[in-house]
């Protein structure tokens, strides 16, 4: 459990950066932070893992205050994968780089080799490999690599997928979601709405070190009001949902559409605009097209099912 | 907050000076703090640079600067007082003895690289890089590439060490204890971080290479800035009064 209660943060005691953030994260979460860069995420992610301690307020780990820790200590609970990989990649092979953690922290035993044997497997890396010498991607997913294997009961990622094209960005965060599945806390700053849509359960937005939306993701996602405020724009599937919700009150709150393809997607929604009346049907049109240049095609791309949930709560302006 | 050798902008007399001027006023500077052995005269020295650094509003900078060439120059001067036996015995040693000379002799060591090193870090936190160098091109007619490379040189310091602390970060999430040990602990466990460093500074040096070649770095010639760097009076006046410093030191130091 990761609670933050009322927590002011500052560089150097300079510039204050969190301005009175509370929220509680509890075990097997997995969170978002969205907003403008300056906002005060990463600074949040710092606290969390003791890199920064609190000006005032308090950051608890598991109810105990990061203060009464050293950042070496919150180590073994708290895994953190930083946004440049390089600044983490420090050894002359694969192999040794996942050992590092293990060795830093006391525990390179067999049974650590066995796991490094594992994630390798894992993660299709070759063991002798210079990381240097890899590409941005694969650095990136050898840096996760190396958090991954000390198997941390809580993962931060601080914008995991900046730098990376689409199909290294669906790998690292295939790899985030198995983390995930096996019980771990997953805690992300991220700027890419798609990636928070599709990963993330719970999205926290932050503006002006301070937190303005705090719910499950779909809700977020859908307050233009807050969005605009944190300078954010939803994935443009929630403004079909809310068009269609709009339009057809009858769909409101139930999946009208289920792809695995965009054609697909433009026709299940055609159909069901069909079947709702003719004014449902320019709507369908409408839909249809945005889904096919935005946000549902590039779902469907992607090979994920793409569904649309009508909603009932606003229309989009 | 400006990061370390970063300029700070301001009206003060050493901004005001000629860049070049700055730069061989603190040279012949550092020249009198080494030619006499006077613990009194470098004391003095001392002094003067914290009166320059208050004078433009830098005192914090240079305690800090301070701070950090005393804790290498505190190295230098225990080797000073192991290997050099004179004057009274305070305390025996296996080859020798620790005695008053010694320890007036590393205690002289401690102020001198002190003293020499102020106006010197002054300079730079008072001159704009891009100032230096196009003077330096223009005054001394140091080729640009040379002056470009001199200049950029300091430019990277603080991005090095900006560099530094992320990596020791990222290390110390990884679970690496900097925060406990000594410093033979720190420094072994410090090694391994060279080398992102290393990578990170390589790409970053080929990267600003790059970028200076596509802008035409080639073509530039001593014409190629528009701006004078005139030395006026003042700049004079500067620079003979360090070199005044000098010829007493050297005087001191001729005098025994």
């Amino acid at each position: 459990m990761i609670e933050f209660k009322d927590v002011r943060a500052s560089y150097e005691r300079s510039l204050p950066i969190l301005k009175g953030v509370s929220f509680a994260i509890r075990d097997g979460e997995f969170v978002a932070f969205a907003g403008t860069n300056g906002a005060g995420k990463s600074t949040a992610m710092r606290l969390v893992n003791g890199l920064l301690k609190p000006d005032a307020g308090e950051v608890l780990i598991d109810g105990v205050p990061t203060t009464a820790l050293r950042t070496s200590e919150l180590a073994r609970r708290v895994g953190f994968l930083f946004q440049n990989p390089d600044r983490q990649i420090c050894c002359s092979t694969v192999r040794e780089e996942l050992l590092f953690g293990f060795r830093a922290l006391g525990a390179a035993d067999a049974d650590a080799e066995a796991r490094v044997d594992a994630v390798i497997e894992e993660f299709g890396f070759a063991p002798d490999d210079d990381p240097f010498l890899l590409n941005r991607g694969a650095r990136q997913l050898l840096a996760l690599a190396s958090v991954a294997v000390l198997e941390p009961s809580v993962l931060v990622l601080d914008e995991p997928t900046t730098g990376l094209d689409f199909r290294e960005c669906e790998k690292v965060m295939g790899i985030v979601r198995g983390i995930h599945a096996r019980g771990a806390t997953v805690v992300m700053v991220c700027h890419d709405m798609e990636v928070v849509a599709d990963y993330a359960k719970r999205c926290i937005v932050m503006s002006d070190g301070r937190v303005v939306a705090d719910g499950p993701v779909f809700e977020v996602l859908r307050d233009h009001a807050v969005l605009g405020r944190a300078s954010l724009v939803p994935p443009q599937i929630v403004d079909i949902s809310l068009v269609l919700a709009a339009e057809s009150p009858r769909l409101a709150g139930t999946p009208v559409a289920r792809a695995n393809t965009v054609e697909e997607m433009v026709e299940a929604v055609a159909a069901e605009a069909g079947r709702a009346g003719a004014g449902a049907g320019e709507v369908a049109g409408e839909a249809g097209v945005a889904a096919a240049g935005g946000a549902a095609g590039e779902g469907a791309r992607r090979g994920h099912c793409a569904s649309v949930r009508a909603s009932k709560s606003r229309r989009v302006p | 907050m400006s990061s370390f050798l970063e300029y700070v902008p301001g009206d003060s007399m050493l901004h005001r000076l000629n860049p070049v001027a700055k730069l061989g006023a603190a040279a012949l500077f550092a020249v009198a703090c080494f030619c006499s052995g006077s613990l009194a005269f470098l004391a003095v020295l001392l002094a003067a640079g914290f009166l320059l650094a208050a004078s433009c509003g830098m005192v914090r900078q240079t305690l800090g600067l301070a701070r950090a060439v005393l804790a290498f120059s505190l190295v230098l001067a225990v080797v000073q007082l192991l290997t050099t036996p004179a004057g009274a015995q305070l305390a025996p040693l296996p080859w020798g003895y620790i005695g008053t000379g010694g320890l007036l002799a590393a205690l002289t060591t401690v102020v001198r690289l002190v003293a020499a090193a102020i106006p010197l870090f002054l300079v730079f936190y008072a001159t704009k890089l891009n100032d230096l160098t196009n003077a330096a091109v223009k005054v001394l007619r140091v080729p640009y590439r040379y002056a470009f490379a001199f200049t950029s040189t300091v430019r990277f310091i603080p991005v090095f060490m900006n560099d530094m602390k992320g990596i020791m970060e990222a290390q110390t999430a990884r679970g690496v204890e900097f925060d406990t040990g000594g410093m033979v602990k720190k420094a072994r466990l410090m090694v391994p971080l060279c080398v992102p460093l290393l990578v990170s500074s390589v790409r970053k040096t080929n990267s600003a290479a790059i970028a200076a070649e596509v802008r035409g770095f080639n073509l530039r010639t001593v014409d190629s800035g528009y701006k004078g760097y005139p030395l006026a009076v003042r700049d004079v006046a500067a620079l003979a009064a360090c070199a005044l410093l000098v010829a007493v030191s050297v005087a001191l130091g001729a005098a025994g």
